[in-house]
C-alpha cells in the first residue's frame, strides 16, 4: 500500500499571504495581554510562537479562531476579517484547526466519534464517508487499532494525536497548535512532534506555540518571540537561534538552552 | 463502561475463638474506661434488640392485614383491582427491559473498546435488590388468599424474562429504546385510568405515592433543564426570570407551595374549571422540582471543563451544537447522583400531600387507626412503621443504586 500523505497542498504557493494581523491589542480586565502585534503567516509557512509564560502567545493563537475576542486592531484570515458576526468567525473557524495543550478530547465519545463529530454535523458528511475519512486519519497518526476506545483509555501521546486526527478531518487550511506537548510525559513527546512535522512536510500552514525548541530549528520557516504582550523578535531559526539580535531573546535563550 | 462489582465487603478478622477474645481485648476492653463503655452500650444495644424483638412477637398485626389494599391503592375499586397488577406488570417489563437494554449496550461498548465486562447474573440482581425482595415477601405474608403471591411471581418472570430479552436485543433495533419506554409508560397509565378505568383524582395509597414522584419529576425534568439554559442564556430578560424563578422556588418550602395549591389557587379558578386536588398537587410539586432540578443542572454544567466547549467551537460547531452535543450530554452524567438524591427526597416529600386530605400511603397509615376493630388501640407505631418501612426500602434501595452508578461512571471516562 502507497502511503499518502497525512496533508499535502501543493496547490498554493508558498508565501502568499493567509492570515494578516495587524495592531491587535487584547485586555483581561486592567491586564494588556497583547500589544499593538503585527504579523503575517504565508500560504504552507510555518511559524513557531516562542517565549517566557504569560507573554501572550496562547491568547495570540486564541484571537486567530477567535476562541478570544481582540479589543483593537483587525485579523484577517484568507481574505475574512473576524468581526463580531457569528458567519465570519463560523467561516474561519472553519478554515482553521486547533490543538491544545490538555488535547480536549470529548471524553463521552469514542475515538473515531470524536473524529467525525464535526464534519458530520458541519460539514453534513454521511457517517460512512466520515468514517473512512477518520480512520484513514487515525493509520496517518498511528492508531487505528484505537477506533472504537474512549479517550480515558488511551495515553497521552495517542490522545494528542486523535486530537489532531480531529482537527485534520475538518480539512482545516491552517493548524493552530497551543503547546500541544506541554502536558505529555517525556517519552510521548515525540510522536506527537513525528506527526507534525509530517504535516509540516506535507505544506499545511501552521502557527505552533512550543517550547520544543528542536522542533522549531528542524522544521520552522520563522520563529517569533513574544515577551509582555508584544513581538520583540522574528527571524528564520537559523538567525534566530544562533544571532539573537534583542537582549530579551539572548536572556530567554539563555535560560532554556 | 465496565460492570465491576463493588469489592467484597471486608470479612471480619475473626475466625477462631482465640482471635475472636484477642479482637475482643484490643477493640472492647483495652482500658478500664472501654471496658465500662462496652458494657453500657452493650446493655443499651441487648435491651433495645430484646424489646423490637418483643415487641415484633406480639404485636397483632392485623391491622396491616385488614388494610393492606388501602395501603398500596388506597379506595381503587374492588372489582377493577385487576388494572394495578397490570400495571405492575407494565413496570416490571419496563424496568427490567430498559435494564436489560442498557446492559446490552455497555457489554456491546466494553467488547468495542477492550474492556473486560462481566454480564449480569441473577444471583447478581438478588444480591442488589434485596431491600425490595424482602419488602415483597413482607407484604405478601400479609395477603390471604394465593392469588397476590401467584400474581407476584409471574410479574417477577416477566420482569426477568424482559431483562434477558432486553440485553439480547441487536444494536440496531437497540436505538428504538425510547420507543419502548414512552409505550410502557403509556401502557402503565392507561392500564390504570384508561378504557373505563379510574383516574389519578381516584388513586390513593403507595401508588398515589409513586405517580406524584414518577409524575413529578417526568415533567419537572423539561422544565428544570429549560430553567438551566435560561440561568445560563446571554439574554438578560431570560437570565433574570430564570433565577428569580429558581430563588423564589427554592426559598419556600413545599408544604407552602401545596397549601397554595390546594386553597389559596383553588379560590381563584372557577369551579368548572378548577383542576382536582391530586392534580393541583402535581402542579405544585412540578414547578417546585424543576426549580432544584435546574440546579443540579446547573451543576452539571459546572462539571463540564472549558476546554471541551472550546474545542468544540474550534472545531466549527456552533453554540446550540455545542450545547447539544458536547456539553449537555456530560453535564447530565454528571448529575446522575444528584438527580437520584432529588428524587428520593421527592418520594418522601410526596406524603406532604396527606396534611392537606390527600389519600396517600401516609394518611392511610393514620386513619386506618379510626376504624371501629383498632380504635383507641394505640396501633399508630405499628401502622406507622410499616409506612416507614415501605419508604426506607424505596429510598436505600434508590441510593444503593444511585452509588453503584456512581462508581460505574467513574470506570473508562475522562
Amino acid at each position: 500500500m502507497t502511503q499518502t500523505p497525512i496533508y499535502s497542498d501543493a496547490t498554493q504557493a508558498k508565501g502568499e499571504a493567509f492570515i494578516e494581523v495587524a495592531e491587535v491589542d487584547k485586555f483581561f480586565g486592567d491586564f494588556q495581554a497583547l500589544k499593538n502585534i503585527n504579523m503575517k503567516v504565508g500560504r504552507r509557512e510555518v511559524v513557531v510562537v516562542i517565549g517566557p509564560s504569560g507573554s501572550g502567545k496562547s491568547t495570540l493563537i486564541r484571537c486567530i479562531n477567535r476562541l478570544e475576542k481582540h479589543d483593537n486592531g483587525s485579523i484577517v484570515v484568507d481574505g475574512i476579517e473576524l468581526s463580531d458576526d457569528i458567519r465570519n468567525i463560523q467561516e474561519v473557524r472553519r478554515e482553521t484547526g486547533m490543538v491544545f495543550q490538555q488535547f480536549n478530547l470529548f471524553p463521552h465519545l469514542t475515538v473515531i466519534d470524536n473524529i467525525t463529530l464535526a464534519p458530520r454535523q458541519v460539514r453534513r458528511e454521511a457517517k460512512a464517508v466520515a468514517e473512512a475519512e477518520a480512520m484513514r486519519l487515525l493509520e496517518r497518526v498511528g492508531i487505528p487499532e484505537q477506533a472504537r476506545k474512549y479517550p480515558g483509555q488511551l495515553s497521552g501521546g495517542q490522545q494528542q494525536r486523535v486530537a489532531i486526527a480531529r482537527s485534520l478531518a475538518m480539512k482545516p487550511k491552517v493548524m493552530l497548535f497551543d503547546e500541544p506537548t506541554s502536558a505529555l510525559d517525556p517519552e510521548m513527546i515525540k510522536e506527537v512532534l513525528d506527526v507534525m512535522v509530517e504535516l509540516a512536510e506535507g505544506g499545511m500552514t501552521m502557527i505552533v506555540v512550543t517550547h520544543e525548541m528542536g522542533f522549531a530549528r528542524a522544521v520552522a520557516d520563522r520563529v517569533v518571540f513574544m515577551a509582555d504582550g508584544q513581538i520583540v523578535e522574528v527571524g528564520p531559526p537559523q538567525h534566530f537561534f544562533t544571532d539573537p539580535q534583542e537582549d530579551r531573546t539572548k536572556l530567554f535563550l539563555s535560560q532554556i538552552l | 463502561m465496565t460492570a465491576t462489582q463493588a469489592p467484597e465487603r471486608e470479612t471480619a478478622p475473626v475466625r477462631s475463638s482465640s482471635r475472636g477474645a484477642a479482637w475482643a481485648r484490643a477493640n472492647l476492653f483495652s482500658s478500664w474506661f472501654n471496658t465500662l463503655l462496652t458494657i453500657v452500650m452493650g446493655g443499651i444495644a441487648l435491651w433495645a434488640g430484646v424489646s423490637i424483638a418483643r415487641f415484633l412477637a406480639t404485636a397483632d398485626l392485623t391491622i396491616i392485614e385488614a388494610n393492606l389494599r388501602l395501603f398500596m391503592v388506597g379506595q381503587f375499586p374492588a372489582d377493577q383491582l385487576w388494572r394495578p397488577w397490570l400495571a405492575t406488570a407494565f413496570i416490571a417489563i419496563l424496568v427490567g427491559g430498559a435494564g436489560g437494554l442498557l446492559a446490552g449496550d455497555a457489554g456491546q461498548r466494553a467488547e468495542e473498546s477492550g474492556v473486560p465486562y462481566r454480564p449480569t447474573r441473577l444471583l447478581d440482581i438478588v444480591r442488589r435488590f434485596w431491600p425490595i425482595i424482602a419488602l415483597v415477601v413482607i407484604l405478601l405474608l400479609f395477603t390471604t388468599t394465593p392469588t397476590p403471591t401467584i400474581l407476584t411471581i409471574g410479574i417477577t418472570i416477566l420482569g426477568l424474562g424482559a431483562y434477558y430479552a432486553g440485553r439480547a436485543v441487536p444494536a440496531g433495533v437497540r436505538r428504538w429504546s425510547w420507543l419502548f419506554v414512552v409505550v410502557m409508560i403509556l401502557a402503565t397509565y392507561l392500564s390504570l385510568a384508561g378504557f373505563g378505568g379510574v383516574g389519578w383524582n381516584e388513586w390513593g395509597g403507595l401508588q398515589l405515592n409513586l405517580f406524584l414522584t414518577v409524575a413529578g419529576i417526568l415533567f419537572a425534568l423539561p422544565l428544570g433543564l429549560l430553567l438551566a439554559l435560561g440561568r445560563r442564556s446571554s439574554l438578560p430578560l431570560v437570565r433574570w426570570l430564570s433565577v428569580g424563578y429558581i430563588e423564589f422556588i427554592r426559598g419556600v418550602p413545599l408544604i407552602t407551595l401545596l397549601l397554595a395549591a390546594a386553597f389559596a389557587i383553588g379560590f381563584l379558578i372557577p369551579l368548572d374549571l378548577r383542576p382536582s386536588t391530586v392534580t393541583r398537587m402535581l402542579i405544585a410539586i412540578t414547578l417546585f422540582e424543576a426549580a432544584y432540578i435546574a440546579e443540579v443542572v446547573r451543576g452539571g454544567f459546572a462539571a463540564v471543563p472549558r476546554g471541551q466547549i472550546e474545542a468544540s467551537h474550534a472545531l466549527g460547531l456552533s453554540t446550540w451544537k455545542t450545547m447539544r452535543l458536547v456539553a449537555l450530554p456530560q453535564a447530565l452524567r454528571a448529575t446522575i447522583p444528584a438527580m437520584v438524591g432529588q428524587f428520593i427526597s421527592l418520594f418522601k416529600d410526596t406524603t406532604l400531600v396527606a396534611i392537606l386530605g390527600v389519600p396517600d400511603l401516609l394518611h392511610y397509615s393514620f386513619i386506618v387507626n379510626s376504624q371501629d376493630d383498632f380504635l383507641g388501640k394505640g396501633l399508630f407505631v405499628i401502622t406507622l412503621g410499616f409506612a416507614g418501612l415501605i419508604f426506607w426500602v424505596g429510598s436505600y434501595t434508590m441510593s444503593r443504586e444511585s452509588r453503584r452508578l456512581e462508581k460505574k461512571l467513574g470506570v473508562g471516562e475522562r
